[in-house]
């Protein structure tokens, strides 16, 4: 798996190198757009993460050369410019996910691993049914059960339920799993969400059923590996 | 008729043009009723006065021949005068009988010098007409004089009636030049508002239109509009220098986090407790997200023009169910009832995410001060929607400063804040050309807002 990182802030591109490789990736790293993209277009690349604002060539500009050559490789941008319209522009120029400047290490992690999951074919979209454990979704009639027990759930439970079983085994973060579920970009910066997970799980996992749903401490929550 | 109406309305509004055409209507009217007053007293004025005085010389004549000449000579004389005299028609009444022109004493006839009008048939004129006459006590009798005067009559009437007419052109006039000086007054003074008013809700690129007369009224605009481009300068550079230490400060403190971020990593590879790292995160996160709501805010309140071009078409009631649906777990924690009334369609141009935050800093508000158990009600209006609670509300004096950047209220200090919410929720408010108003729900707080 090689990832490019095409940010010119020596400090940020540093930690994001020594933070991939730890993650098992190979990074190649450039400072300014041109280089970038010539990368981008001679190497073969997982993903990229792409800032925004570059020396030489516009992160922007990058993305749509990229697009216009024909490669589809997923673009994460990273950008200190934080508003619905240029999240907007970076999404309709190609980008696949957009992150704000500063970010948590962490949450950059878990994105790029869902971009690479989403492009790898791993999630299966044309299933009707998904599994983790014992616990059954069925997305045509709208209905979970936990073994034989079924669980009813609101709809946006439900939305937040299939995010995670569709993820299994990944850590999703809390601004993650807002933006899934709701559909709106902003961090809500409270415990929202937790109360929201605090409240599924005791649908999920009750009766002292094995527990499903993780907390992983800083970071987010995760779901169970699907075996 | 709408125009006259129009004009009615918005010259009461504007009182000082208003003020003038009435100060310049009277002015014209008094010096109108002046100018009739003189020329009526040179006139007709002088035309009665004259026969008064020569009626007075007349009567104090018959009444010194009557004191000095015999009854026989004094009736004679009389006579005479009777017959010949043009002006004056006369009669004589003594015990037994009456000499003149009248057949007898009219009744109800005032003793000279005051006059009395009384008909009276004229052979001259072959008809009857209206004459002034009075009654004057002699020795061995009494005689009556009188005047036609009715031509006198009719010349006052005709001067009476030009005199209303000439003063009703001149309110007319006051009235048109009034009209036409105050639409032209107040179409220049609405330029100048229109103008301001853009400024105030946020455009500062707004300008007054220089019009090519170059009087005292493009004077104040090139004035107003000079102070304008001086004050967007400023906040130009106000809104550059912020960017710039937010540029300057997030950075390093970006590279702070990461640092922090990776120790923790480390130390939990190796076992090590991060408890101590992980805190310091979260204060970390703190002041960042403080710095980003405020740059936010900056933004949402210079960028208006750029924002609205994203707007799109809403419907309001998806955004509080959605907004309703997140808060609701918080809501139920502390026992909280939260409902919805009157659910419909609102529609709203408008940016859904920003939208979305204005219901949920207010909902979570409501959640956050309103207490245990408290009731909380998102009420539907036609034009937008109200969020009251049974909480402990917001004082007058508080209702306007609550608005302010990290402005807190002290009882509400030991609760988890910035004292951004409210203020990021009257930009976006404002940036959608809205109303946000604080009202008593005795107990509690109804936060109205209507687009």
């Amino acid at each position: 798996m090689r990832i490019l990182v095409i940010e010119d802030n020596q400090t940020t591109s540093q930690y994001l190198e020594k933070a991939l490789q730890e993650q098992g990736y190979e990074v190649d790293l450039a400072d300014n757009g041109q280089d970038g993209l010539f990368l981008a277009l001679e190497g073969d690349y997982q993903l990229i993460v792409l800032d925004r604002m570059l020396p030489k060539l516009d992160g922007l500009s990058v993305l749509s050369t990229l697009r216009n050559a024909g490669k589809q490789m997923p673009v994460l941008i990273l950008s200190a410019l934080d508003s619905v319209s240029e999240r907007v522009k970076g999404l309709r120029e190609g980008g696949d996910d957009y992150l704000t400047k500063p970010f948590a290490l962490s949450e950059l992690l878990i994105r790029i691993e869902i971009l690479i999951q989403r492009t790898g074919g791993a999630n299966d979209n044309t299933k009707n049914i998904l599994q983790v454990a014992d616990l059954k979704m069925d997305l045509l009639s709208h209905k979970v059960f936990r073994g034989l027990t079924e669980i009813t759930l609101q709809p946006k439970e439900f939305k937040l339920l299939r995010y995670l079983m569709e993820h299994s085994g990944q850590v999703l973060s809390r601004s993650l799993l807002f933006e899934a579920v709701w559909d709106y970009q902003f961090d809500p910066q409270t415990n929202v969400i937790d109360v929201h997970m605090a409240r599924l799980r005791k649908k999920v996992e009750f009766d002292g059923l094995s527990p499903l749903l993780e907390t992983v401490r800083g970071m987010g929550y995760r779901m169970v590996e699907n075996n | 008729m709408v125009w006259a109406t129009e004009w009615w309305k918005t010259t009461k509004q504007a009182s000082s043009v208003w003020r003038l055409t009435r100060l310049y209507t009277a002015l014209l009217l008094l010096v109108v009723s002046v100018l009739l007053v003189v020329l009526y007293q040179l006139s007709i004025g002088q035309m009665s006065r004259q026969q008064s005085l020569q009626m007075d010389g007349f009567i104090m004549q018959q009444t010194q021949l009557s004191e000095q000449l015999s009854s026989s000579e004094f009736i004679k004389q009389f006579k005479n005068q009777s017959e010949n005299s043009r002006q004056y028609i006369l009669s004589y009444q003594t015990n037994s009988d009456l000499i003149g022109r009248l057949n007898a004493i009219p009744k109800n006839i005032t003793t000279c010098p005051t006059l009395t009008r009384f008909p009276i048939w004229l052979d001259k004129y072959n008809e009857l007409r209206l004459v002034s006459g009075c009654l004057q006590t002699l020795k061995e009798g009494a005689f009556v004089v009188a005047i036609d005067d009715e031509y006198l009559y009719t010349l006052k009437a005709q001067f009476i009636s030009a005199s209303i007419i000439a003063l009703l052109l001149a309110l007319l006039l006051g009235v048109i030049t009034g009209v036409v000086f105050s639409v032209r007054v107040l179409k220049r003074i609405n330029h100048i508002n229109q103008a301001v008013s853009r400024v105030q809700s946020g455009q500062l690129s707004a300008r007054i239109e220089v019009s090519k007369y170059d009087d005292e009224y493009d004077y104040m605009a090139l004035h107003i509009n000079t102070m304008l481009t001086q004050l967007e300068h400023s906040f130009e550079t106000i809104a550059g220098i912020t960017d710039a230490i937010a540029h300057d400060l997030r950075t390093p403190l970006g590279h702070l986090r990461q640092q922090i971020e990776s120790e923790i990593t480390e130390k939990s590879q190796q076992n090590l407790p991060t408890e101590q790292l992980q805190n310091m995160l979260e204060k970390l996160d703190e002041i960042l997200f403080t710095f980003s709501a405020m740059l936010e805010l900056t933004r949402l309140q210079q960028q208006k023009e750029q924002k609205i071009q994203h707007f799109k078409q809403l419907d309001l009631q998806k955004i509080i169910v959605d907004a309703v649906d997140l808060i609701e777990p918080l809501a139920e924690q502390k026992n909280q009832v939260l409902s919805i009334e009157s659910l419909q369609s609102v529609l709203v141009k408008g940016d859904a995410t920003l939208l979305f935050r204005v219901l949920y800093n207010l909902l979570e508000n409501a959640s956050k001060y309103a207490g245990e158990g408290a009731q909380i009600k998102v009420k539907m209006i036609s034009s937008g929607f109200c969020i009251s609670d049974n909480g402990p509300g917001i004082s007058d004096s508080e209702k306007e400063k609550v608005f302010q950047r990290l402005y807190r209220i002290e009882k509400s200090r030991q609760i988890a804040g910035f004292g951004l919410g409210l203020t990021l929720v009257k930009a976006v408010v404002q940036l959608h050309d809205g109303q946000i108003q604080l009202l008593d729900n005795q107990p509690g707080l109804i936060v109205k807002v209507e687009f």
